[in-house]
């Protein structure tokens, strides 16, 4: 199939997108990687009246360190990132991650903006910006605003984005020696959306966790911390009764909903598999 | 697919049963409703625009009302059809019960999709539906001025 007519507009400068956006209403649609939207449109399953495509925007491109944050720029790629020095020095997390996003081409032009956007339950980005802490930097015609990646993702494919703003870039604090990380996802085979996913971060002394951060995804409607596992982990040894207290409360904290092929039981189950493993993990 | 719920909604049975009959108040509380016509006692017909994800389709669908006991229950056929993105179609049962703090409405649904809908949209279609029916009766209740009471086990779809 084909998709149905749409027009095209490619903006030079951040304001004139900015306009577009907010003159074109909810018809319009920005387009970077288009490694999701491209499918739908020639799918028919959406019809905007505009692409508005916004690869030429300086603001959205590049990866940065100022300071103590990492900056990542809406534009940057999965490839850049999984093949970034300052990503493997200040959030290893993300290069981790990077391979399990599809395959190369796509991850060669899909974006870290885009992924956050469209708030796939299923999608690695998502997870791990929450599991970093991460800060999303907005702009929309009253201006910039900042918002917390824990507040940013809302429900099934819903973020706090209004359909007037454009999401610019994230930033989150750089990793330290004492940081110790966990990425693993369960899909039936590579590329595939994952049954069950886990992303981890917390600080290590000796077999000790504490600043624990643990994120499931493509379990519900959005990707989501296991506080109460968190909390039982956090600031002391880590013994065997720790880790399945830890996994228990997981499995019953967090609200699965079941998809066409997995039940409830199922992706609870394997939510406890993989917090053993990571946890396993980042003590030995 | 299946999706069985129910919902706590801080309001009398008859303000309850009364606002599900009226597609004034329907038509406010059904996400993304364009237009909803009431073409005999037992039939609806209405336009929807269904975006949620990747999906952006407009659906026209009717409902079909049977086995209406006023205050207590109905059972509902319904099929909508989105053009080129697919469709729907099924049947729902509701149930109204006085509870402590207003009036539990009780759900059970079974429908299939086709189409692209159906291929694309499946590995999230169940979570699509939950997502759907919460916004429903968040509205819903908030057109009948009160609210959703937080119940312990919550929607479990299917």
């Amino acid at each position: 199939m084909k998709s149905a007519a749409f027009d095209y507009a490619k903006p030079k400068v951040f304001s004139e997108a900015l306009a577009l956006l907010t003159e074109a209403g909810e018809d319009a649609q920005l387009i970077a990687g288009g490694q999701t939207l491209l499918a739908t449109l020639n799918l028919r399953l959406s019809e905007p009246s505009i692409l508005i495509d916004i690869t030429s925007l300086d603001e959205l491109k590049g990866i940065t360190v100022i300071g103590d944050q990492l900056r990542i720029g809406s534009l940057v790629t999965h490839t850049e990132i999984e093949d970034s020095k300052l990503i493997e020095q200040h959030a290893p997390l993300l290069k981790a991650a990077a391979p399990h996003i599809a395959h190369r081409a796509i991850r060669n032009l899909g974006t870290w903006g885009g992924s956050l956007a469209y708030g796939d339950p299923a999608a690695e980005w998502p997870a791990c910006s929450l599991t970093l802490n991460a800060t999303m930097l907005i702009a929309g015609p009253d201006g910039e605003r900042r918002i917390s990646a824990q507040d940013f993702f809302i429900d099934l494919y819903t973020t706090s984005l209004e359909p007037n703003e454009i999401l610019v870039a994230t930033e989150m604090p750089i990793t330290n020696h004492n940081s110790v990380f966990y990425f693993h996802e369960l899909a039936r085979r590579h590329g595939d959306y994952a049954v069950a996913g886990l992303s981890m971060v917390a600080q290590k002394h000796g077999n000790v966790l504490s600043d624990c951060a643990f994120t499931f995804f493509s379990v519900g409607a959005t990707p989501m911390m296991a506080l109460k596992a968190q909390a039982l982990v956090d600031g002391k040894p880590l013994t065997d009764e720790v880790i399945s207290s830890a996994v228990a409360a997981a499995r019953e904290e967090l609200e699965v909903i079941a998809d066409i092929t997995n039940s409830v039981e199922t992706k609870q189950h394997l939510i406890g598999v993989l917090l053993e493993r990571g946890l396993k993990h980042l003590i030995a | 697919m299946e999706l069985n719920g129910e919902q706590l909604i801080a309001a009398p049975i008859p303000d309850v049963w009364k606002g599900l009959n009226d597609i004034d108040i329907l038509a406010k509380s059904i996400p993304g409703c364009e237009e909803i016509n009431r073409i005999s006692p037992e039939e609806i017909h209405a336009k929807v625009m269904f975006k949620i994800g990747p999906v952006r389709a407009r659906f026209a669908g009717k409902l079909l009302l049977s086995d209406v006991i006023p205050d207590q229950s109905c059972s509902m056929a319904f099929e909508g059809s989105g053009g080129a993105a697919g469709f729907a179609k099924g049947r729902s049962r509701v149930e109204l019960k006085a509870a402590e703090g207003g009036t539990l409405v009780s759900y059970t649904t079974e429908a299939s999709i086709g189409g692209k809908l159906g291929q694309i949209g499946g590995r999230l279609i169940s979570a699509s539906a939950k997502k759907i029916a919460d916004d429903f009766f968040q509205r819903f209740a908030k057109e009948l001025g009160g609210e959703i009471v937080p119940l312990e086990s919550d929607t479990q779809p299917e």
